[in-house]
């Protein structure tokens, strides 16, 4: 089995991503995204994004660009999550199948006929592209501000709900890596399986709190 | 432990699926129970000039017992019958059809598939207020003949008005028909479905219930499914026999995959009539709106099969879907009536099929079919979303992102289908309804030869219709 990061050290790895967004840093891969930043320096900041937040760990490549299926979603069985008690006990229900799909701008199968605004609602707001129109989402009342009276989320275990809380800029910057920054790959990833409400039960505040996050400190925070 | 085990295991939640209980469908349980295939009433012509038909076609509530021995049920219906009466007509025909509104809601009538002027077209932007009545006038060209229908197709109300009764079968017949020639008999199927209460009333969900959330993905699907009007009736066929079956697909969303266990089918026309030469298929799949025309030769008795059909999201796929369903009995057996077993002189080309012409178009467009949406968009009465000139030939690509299958229905022309997933057509037919699978493309070729004026497009899942997954097509000069 391939060493992958575990969950907190993810979020860790967000944060540190973050904060080496903000200093700069000698890495030349990575140029922040900063007032008058070309295309260029945007795509390549998304991609410092991607590889870092390990977006290829659950959709291929792991954290290797260079590597075969980059993003392009599942390529064989081992890459679904089994969502449910039967994780645990098998044959126990439900059981849910979901699939990494294919990030790719690929028309058909992947991201190609999204819109990058629809990627960026995708990543702040966990709704599916194909199932949220292309327009700017204002407030996260379903019904208000074009946020979805009914909304579709993303499968579980996608983290949106820890990749909501970076800035507008960082979002933006992945969906342009993805949509221009990735060679089209055609993988037609089966749909991922879910409850009827798509998972809204499992995205609730109490699950997954608020965005913005609560004011510094929480309970659990100090002051310096 | 991996990312990837990690961020499972923090979702093995507990949680209510709310998955729809396993309906029981209902049908005739055996053939000796099963009554024979009536058609619905003829529309009466009451025009006495050649070449003229005219007809009066009442829409209104009705009480009707739509399942043998259930309740009167509260429905709609045109001139008090569910199907509604089948209309009649000829190519070259005028045809004159006074609508009275006497719902009380508003209406219109859409002909699925003619070819006609805009204003007549019965789509959203021509709403026929309750209380009024509207005339719908227009010529049926050379060529159009085929297997049409009829249904409402206002505002937001679709799925509501065809579940309550309003769908109908619109024949148009030419003279030169070489299977008519041969006076071979036909039958007319229109293929529903629908969903009853327990007080047997036809049942719509709760808005805010999951069951309307699954609706809303899948389209309304009923658990009773009828060929006209009928559960599972019987059709005779004597041995050797010959009938041609024209088949509507009537239901708001169900798509059928039509089989006769252990025999080919013989496909002889689609949405736009007869082909060229008819094909042998195992089994067609027939998505809602859709019209398919068979031939079916009398043998021992059998069934006419809807097989499994995976359309649907798994998210929201219902826990039958992979049953198989009886549509009706086809009994066989011996010679009785004259028409049976006849040698067929069938001519070389049922019908000649021009190609339309792909060296000189005007336009290629792409079309995003994504969930309710059409080109990342939900349709506004007054937003042109394809502007094209008269005259012209175009080619669009219809692309269905998601994984459930939509049927792309374009308004007022026939279409020919260039490829399917890349895979070439192998011969040229007419069709106004094609059916996008998950995840693929399909290519259409339209030429936009008469009727300026504004065309819907649209998935013909009428949920999704409803909800405005649906565009404006302008043509001018």
């Amino acid at each position: 089995m391939k060493s992958r990061y575990a969950m907190p050290a993810l979020a860790l790895v967000a944060a540190v991503g973050l904060v080496a967004a903000r200093a700069g840093t000698r890495d030349p891969n990575h140029r922040a995204v900063q007032a008058g930043a070309t295309l260029a320096d945007t795509i390549m900041h998304g991609r410092y994004l991607v590889i870092s937040h390990d977006c290829g760990g659950c959709h291929g490549g792991g954290s290797d660009p260079a590597a075969q299926g980059w993003l392009a979603g599942e390529m064989t069985p081992d890459m679904q999550f089994l969502i449910g008690p039967c994780y645990l006990t098998p044959g126990a229900k439900p059981c849910f199948h979901t699939h990494p799909r294919n990030l790719t701008p690929d028309n058909e199968t992947g991201l190609g006929r999204f819109t990058e605004r629809q990627i960026f609602n995708a990543l702040r707001y966990g709704l599916r592209p194909e199932d949220t129109p292309d327009v700017e989402i204002t407030s996260m009342t379903p019904g208000a501000g074009n946020y979805p009276l009914h909304p579709r989320y993303l499968a579980v275990p996608m983290p949106w709900m820890a990749w909501r809380h970076m800035p507008d800029e960082d979002l933006w910057a992945i969906a342009a890596y993805l949509k221009r920054g990735v060679r089209p790959v055609h993988n037609l990833v089966p749909e991922s399986e879910g409850p009827p409400d798509f998972w809204a039960g499992a995205y609730t505040v109490d699950k997954i709190g608020v965005y913005p996050a609560q004011a510094f400190p929480t309970k659990n925070e100090q002051a310096p | 432990m991996n990312t990837r085990r990690v961020l499972a295991a923090a979702v093995t939640i507990t949680f209510a699926t709310g998955l729809p209980a396993r309906q029981p469908h209902v049908a005739a349980a055996t053939h000796a129970l099963s009554d024979t295939l009536r058609e619905p009433p003829l529309l009466r012509n009451r025009s006495r000039v050649p070449g003229v038909v005219e007809f009066d076609l009442t829409a209104a509530p009705a009480k009707l017992r739509l399942i043998p021995g259930g309740p009167l049920v509260n429905v709609y219906a045109y001139n008090g019958s569910v199907p509604g009466p089948t209309i009649d007509v000829r190519e070259g025909d005028s045809v004159v059809i006074h609508f009275h509104n006497e719902l009380p809601e508003t209406s219109t009538v859409h002909w699925h598939g003619l070819h006609l002027p805009a204003d007549m077209d019965g789509s959203v932007l021509e709403p026929i207020p309750p209380g009024t009545t509207y005339d719908y006038a227009f010529r049926l060209a050379r060529g159009s003949a085929g297997t049409y229908w009829y249904h409402p197709h206002p505002d937001v109300r679709s799925t509501y008005q065809v579940a309550m009764g309003l769908f109908g079968a619109f024949i148009v017949r030419a003279a030169d028909d070489p299977l008519a020639a041969q006076r071979i008999p036909e039958k007319l199927l229109i293929l529903s479905d629908n969903r009853f209460g327990a007080d047997g009333q036809v049942e719509f969900p709760d808005p805010r219930s999951i069951t309307a959330e699954i609706d809303l993905e899948n389209g309304r699907e009923g658990n009773v499914l009828f060929v006209n009007g009928q559960v599972a009736p019987t059709i005779p066929i004597a041995h050797g026999a010959l009938q041609r079956w024209r088949i509507v697909n009537a239901s708001a969303a169900r798509v059928y995959r039509l089989a006769l266990p252990g025999r080919p089918l013989i496909k002889v026309g689609t949405d736009g009539g007869l082909f060229e030469h008819p094909v042998e298929v195992p089994d067609v799949i027939l998505a809602n709106s859709g019209r398919v025309e068979l031939l079916v030769r009398g043998d021992s008795s059998t069934v006419l099969q809807d097989l499994p059909y995976d359309r649907y999201m798994p998210q929201t796929r219902p826990p039958d879907w992979d049953s198989t369903r009886t549509l009706l009995y086809v009994r066989g057996g011996r010679v009785t009536g004259a028409s049976a077993v006849r040698p067929l002189s069938m001519p070389a080309v049922l019908r000649p099929i021009p190609t339309l012409d792909t060296t000189l178009v005007a336009a290629r467009r792409v079309i995003v079919m994504s969930q309710g949406q059409l080109d990342g968009k939900r349709m506004d009465m007054h937003r042109i979303d394809i502007r094209a000139r008269l005259n012209t030939t175009e080619i669009w690509t219809i692309q269905n992102v998601v994984g459930m299958d939509h049927p792309f229905h374009l308004h007022g022309f026939q279409a020919q289908v260039l490829d399917r997933g890349g895979v070439p057509e192998p011969f040229p037919s007419w069709n106004d309804t094609v059916n996008i699978p998950k995840h693929s493309s399909v290519r259409i070729v339209v030429r936009f030869d008469d009727y300026p004026g504004r065309w819907m497009y649209h998935c013909h899942i009428l949920d999704h219709e409803d909800e405005g997954m649906m565009g404006v097509l302008e043509l001018s000069n």
